[in-house]
C-alpha cells in the first residue's frame, strides 16, 4: 500500500504544514487559509492513515466518520457566538474522551498490533486514559459552568485541597501500575484494575479541578484544557505509535500551554496557584485594602434599571409613606435580615407610617417560614396578614418593601400563559404606589419567569445581601431627615439623575477621541450591537473611535474581538492592551461595557490584593468615563474599583442594552 | 515505532508550536483557541486505527472495538468538523472594511 519512508516523509510534511497553517491564523487577511490548511492537514492525514495501515476496506469506519461529520457540521452551523466558550470547552472534551477511549482500547489489546516495547505501550496507554478523562470531565464541568448549568461561583469542596491531592497521588499510581503489567504483581498488574484505576482518578481529578473555577477564571482554564486535549492526543499517538497523531498533539499541546501562559499574566495569577485551586474568589475577603474601600465600604446596590426613580427621592418616598406593606421570602431567610426588616418597620412606625407584613403561603422552604423567622426578629404576629386578608390593600399603599422575594409577587402569573407560575396566587405588590425591592439580583425567581416588576418605573431595585440594603434604606431614611440634600451627602451613589444627563450628553457630544473598554458583562447583555451603533453614532459627529481590549476580558481569550467582529467593528479599531494604554490621558471619553477588574487602578497600588500588579487598562487617566456596568459591585478579584467614585465618571448601572440606548438617546 | 523516537518527536513538534503561538495578536485568540482545538481531534486517526485493526483481527475484539473505536471515531469527529466549522464562522466575521460608507 504505502511504504515506510513516504508514510514517514508524507508525516512530516503534513506536521509541517499544520504548523504553517497555525502560523497563518496569526493573520486576520490569512487565517481563513490557515484554517483551511489546518482542516486539511486533518483529512490528508487520515487518508494516508487508512492507507498505510492497510485498513482502507473498513466500511465501519466511513460510517462512524459520517456520523461524526455530520453531528459536527450541524453544530458548527448552529451554535450562537454567545454560547462559543462553551461550544469550545465541551468540543475539547469530546476529543479528550476520544484520546482515553483509544488508550483504554489498547491497553486491553484490541485493535492494535503486536508492539516491540509492551511498558511503554502500557504506561502511554494508562496516561492517555488519565489525561483523557481529566479532559473531558474538566472540559464538560466548564461548559457547563459556561452554559450556566452548573453554579459559577467555585464550588470548594471539605478538604478539598486533599481530595485533589490523592486523586493526583491515585492517577499517578494507576500509572506506575502499569509498569507492571505482565508481571505477577496479583491486582497491582492486572489490566482492568489499572483501566478502572485511571479512568476512576482521572475523572474525578478532573471533576475536583474544574469545579472550583470561578467564571472569571475561565478564560485560564479553557485554554489549558485545550493544552491537555493536545496532550492526552499526543500520549495516545505515543501508545498506538502514531507519529502525527504525536506531532500534531504536541503542537497542540505546547501552544495551548502558551495561551494559558499568556492568559495567566493578564490576569495576574501564575498557573500553579490556578491548578492549587487558590482562585480569585477565594483571596476576595482581604479586598477591602483599598483606600478607597475604607471610604465607601462595599456599598449595597443602588437602582439597577436605568429608569428607576433617582436616590433622592427613595428617601422621600421612605419618608412621606403612610402605609407600607413588607412582603419578605426566602431571600430574607438565606441573608437572616429578619432583624433588620424588623428595624426599618420600627422606624417607618415611629415617624408614623402604618406597617404590616404580607405572607405568602409559599414564601420560603416551609409553610409558615415567614412567620417563623419573623417571630424571631419580636415582630408582632397581628402585623403579619395572609395574601387573602391584604391582597385588596395593596392599591391603597404608598410603599411597598419585598425583601428577596420573587415568584411570589410576580405580576406575570396573571397574564403569561404557559409559564409554570400562571394562575398561581400572587401578592399585587404591583398596585402599590411605591416598591421597593430588596432582592440578591435580578434573575427570575425559582420558576424561571422574569419579573415585569423589575423594569417599572415606580420600583426602586435595591440589588445585593438583603441585610446590607436595608441598612441602607435606613440610611438613607436618616440622612434625609437629617440634611433635605440627601443625593450630595451620600458621594457613593452617583445615577443618572436629570441634572446628570445634560452634562453626559454634552461630553458625548463633544469628544474628539473616544475609547470604547467592553467586557463580560457586554457578551451577558449581548450588547455588542448597541455598542456598535453608539461608536457609528459618534463617528458620524467627527469623533474617533477605538476600542481597548484587555487579554482576559470576557470568558475566553479573544472573547471581545469575536463579539464585536460578529456586530461587524472592523477589525483595526481593536487594539491591545500595550497598543492603546499610552493614549487614554490624551482621550476625551471613555465608554466603559461590563468590564471591572481589567480597570480597577486599585491593582496599581493595593497591595496584597488578588488583582495587585495586573496589567490594567490606564482608563482613570481619560477625561471623561461613562461607566455602564451592571452593579457596583467589585469584579470578580472583589477588590473594589475606586474609579465608581471619582467625579469625572458616570455611572449607569443595570442592563448594559439599555443603558447604551440611553446613551445613544443622549447623543441624538 | 521506537519510543525515543516517538518522545522527541513530541518534544520537537512541542518546541516549535509554542514559538510559532508567539506571534499570534490577542485579537484572534479565541479563533486560534478553537482551531488547535479542532487539530487536537487528531487522535482520530488513532480511534480509526483502532476500527480498523478490531474489525480486521476480528474474535472477541471485534464488538468491544467497533462499538468503542466506533464512539471515538464519532467523538473525534465531532471535535474536528465542529471545531473547524465554528473557526470558519468566527474569522469570516472578523471584517476588515473601514466604516466610511455610512459618513
Amino acid at each position: 500500500m504505502m511504504t515506510e519512508t513516504i508514510y514517514y516523509i508524507v508525516c512530516v510534511v503534513l506536521s509541517l504544514l499544520s504548523l504553517w497553517g497555525i502560523s497563518m491564523m496569526s493573520k486576520v487577511s490569512s487565517s481563513v487559509r490557515g484554517n483551511l490548511l489546518l482542516s486539511f492537514c486533518l483529512l490528508a492525514g487520515t487518508i494516508v492513515t487508512l492507507l498505510y495501515y492497510g485498513i482502507v476496506e473498513v466500511g465501519t469506519i466511513y460510517a462512524f466518520i459520517l456520523v461524526g461529520s455530520l453531528i459536527g457540521a450541524v453544530l458548527a452551523y448552529k451554535v450562537q457566538m454567545i454560547q462559543m466558550p462553551q461550544t469550545v470547552a465541551m468540543l475539547n472534551g469530546l476529543g479528550g474522551l476520544a484520546g482515553a477511549i483509544v488508550g483504554a482500547l489498547t491497553l486491553i489489546h484490541i485493535g492494535v498490533k503486536e508492539t516491540d516495547y509492551p511498558v511503554f505501550v502500557n504506561v502511554t496507554a494508562t496516561l492517555a486514559v488519565v489525561v483523557g478523562m481529566v479532559t473531558f470531565v474538566g472540559s464538560m464541568v466548564a461548559a457547563g459552568k459556561l452554559h450556566r448549568l452548573l453554579s459559577q461561583k467555585p464550588i470548594i469542596w471539605k478538604n478539598h485541597q486533599l481530595i485533589t491531592i490523592v486523586l493526583i497521588i491515585g492517577s499517578i499510581a494507576s500509572v506506575v501500575f502499569a509498569f507492571l503489567i505482565g508481571k505477577d504483581w496479583g491486582l497491582l498488574s492486572d489490566i482492568y484494575f489499572i483501566l478502572t484505576c485511571s479512568f476512576v482518578f482521572g475523572s474525578l481529578f478532573g471533576l475536583a479541578f474544574a469545579i472550583r473555577v470561578g467564571g472569571a477564571d475561565m478564560p485560564i482554564t479553557i485554554s489549558l484544557l485545550t493544552s491537555l486535549a493536545g496532550i492526552a492526543a499526543a500520549i495516545a499517538g505515543m501508545a498506538i505509535g502514531d507519529i502525527l497523531v504525536v506531532s500534531i498533539g504536541g503542537i497542540v499541546g505546547s501552544s495551548g500551554l502558551l495561551l494559558t501562559q499568556i492568559m495567566c499574566r493578564a490576569m495576574n495569577r501564575s498557573l500553579a496557584v490556578i491548578l492549587a485551586g487558590k482562585t480569585s474568589a477565594e483571596a476576595a475577603p482581604i479586598a477591602p485594602t483599598t483606600p478607597s474601600a475604607s471610604s465607601a465600604p462595599s456599598a449595597p446596590e443602588i437602582p439597577s434599571a436605568p429608569e428607576a426613580a433617582p436616590e433622592a427621592s427613595l428617601a422621600h418616598i421612605l419618608r412621606a409613606a403612610k402605609r407600607a406593606i413588607i412582603v419578605p421570602g426566602y431571600g430574607m431567610a438565606l441573608a437572616q435580615a429578619q432583624h433588620q426588616v424588623r428595624q426599618l418597620a420600627d422606624k417607618l412606625e415611629s415617624q408614623g407610617t402604618d406597617v404590616r407584613y404580607a405572607i405568602h403561603p409559599v414564601a420560603g422552604r416551609m409553610p409558615g417560614h415567614m412567620n417563623v423567622l419573623l417571630a424571631e426578629a419580636d415582630v408582632a404576629y397581628d402585623q403579619l396578614y395572609e395574601i387573602d386578608s391584604i391582597n385588596d390593600d395593596f392599591k391603597e399603599t404608598d410603599l411597598v418593601v419585598v425583601i428577596g422575594a420573587n415568584d411570589v409577587l410576580n405580576p406575570a402569573a396573571r397574564d403569561a400563559e404557559g409559564t409554570p407560575i400562571h394562575g398561581m396566587p400572587i401578592l399585587n405588590v404591583d398596585q402599590a404606589r411605591h416598591i421597593v425591592i430588596c432582592n440578591f439580583d435580578r434573575k427570575p425567581g425559582y420558576a424561571g419567569v422574569p419579573n415585569p416588576l423589575y423594569e417599572m418605573e415606580k420600583v426602586t431595585l435595591l440589588l445585593g445581601d438583603a441585610k446590607e440594603t436595608l441598612a441602607e434604606v435606613m440610611r438613607e431614611m436618616n440622612n434625609s431627615t437629617a440634611a433635605p440634600a440627601e443625593t450630595s451627602s451620600d458621594p457613593s451613589f452617583v445615577t443618572v439623575a436629570p441634572d446628570n444627563t445634560t452634562d453626559t450628553s454634552a461630553i458625548l457630544r463633544e469628544a474628539k477621541r473616544a475609547i470604547i473598554v467592553p467586557g463580560y458583562g457586554m457578551a451577558l447583555a449581548q450588547a455588542q450591537h448597541q455598542v456598535r451603533q453608539l461608536a457609528d453614532s459618534l463617528e458620524r459627529q467627527g469623533t474617533e473611535v477605538r476600542y481597548a481590549i484587555h487579554p482576559v476580558a470576557g470568558r475566553m481569550p479573544g472573547h471581545m474581538n469575536v463579539l464585536l467582529a460578529e456586530a461587524d467593528v472592523a477589525y483595526d479599531q481593536l487594539y491591545e492592551i500595550d497598543s492603546i494604554n499610552d493614549d487614554f490621558k490624551e482621550t476625551d471619553l471613555v465608554v466603559v461595557i461590563g468590564a471591572n477588574d481589567v480597570l480597577n487602578p486599585a491593582a496599581r497600588d493595593a497591595e496584597g490584593t488578588p488583582i495587585h500588579g495586573m496589567p490594567i487598562l490606564n482608563v482613570d487617566q481619560a477625561r471623561h468615563i461613562v461607566i455602564c456596568n451592571f452593579d457596583r459591585n467589585p469584579g470578580y478579584a472583589g477588590v473594589p474599583n475606586p474609579l465608581y467614585d471619582m467625579e469625572k465618571v458616570t455611572l449607569m448601572l443595570g442592563d448594559a442594552k439599555e443603558s447604551l440606548a440611553e446613551l445613544l438617546r443622549m447623543l441624538n | 515505532m521506537n519510543p525515543i523516537y516517538l518522545i522527541l518527536i513530541f518534544l520537537v513538534s512541542s518546541f516549535v508550536g509554542y514559538l510559532i503561538i508567539k506571534n499570534v495578536p490577542s485579537l484572534l485568540h479565541t479563533p486560534l483557541m478553537t482551531g488547535m482545538n479542532a487539530l487536537a481531534g487528531v487522535c482520530l486517526l488513532g480511534a480509526v486505527i483502532t476500527v480498523g485493526y478490531s474489525y480486521q483481527a476480528g474474535g472477541t475484539g471485534l464488538v468491544i472495538g467497533q462499538i468503542f473505536g466506533g464512539l471515538a471515531v464519532v467523538l473525534a469527529t465531532v471535535n474536528v468538523v465542529a471545531g473547524f466549522g465554528v473557526t470558519h464562522r468566527m474569522l469570516k466575521m472578523f471584517n476588515p472594511k473601514k466604516k466610511n460608507t455610512k459618513q
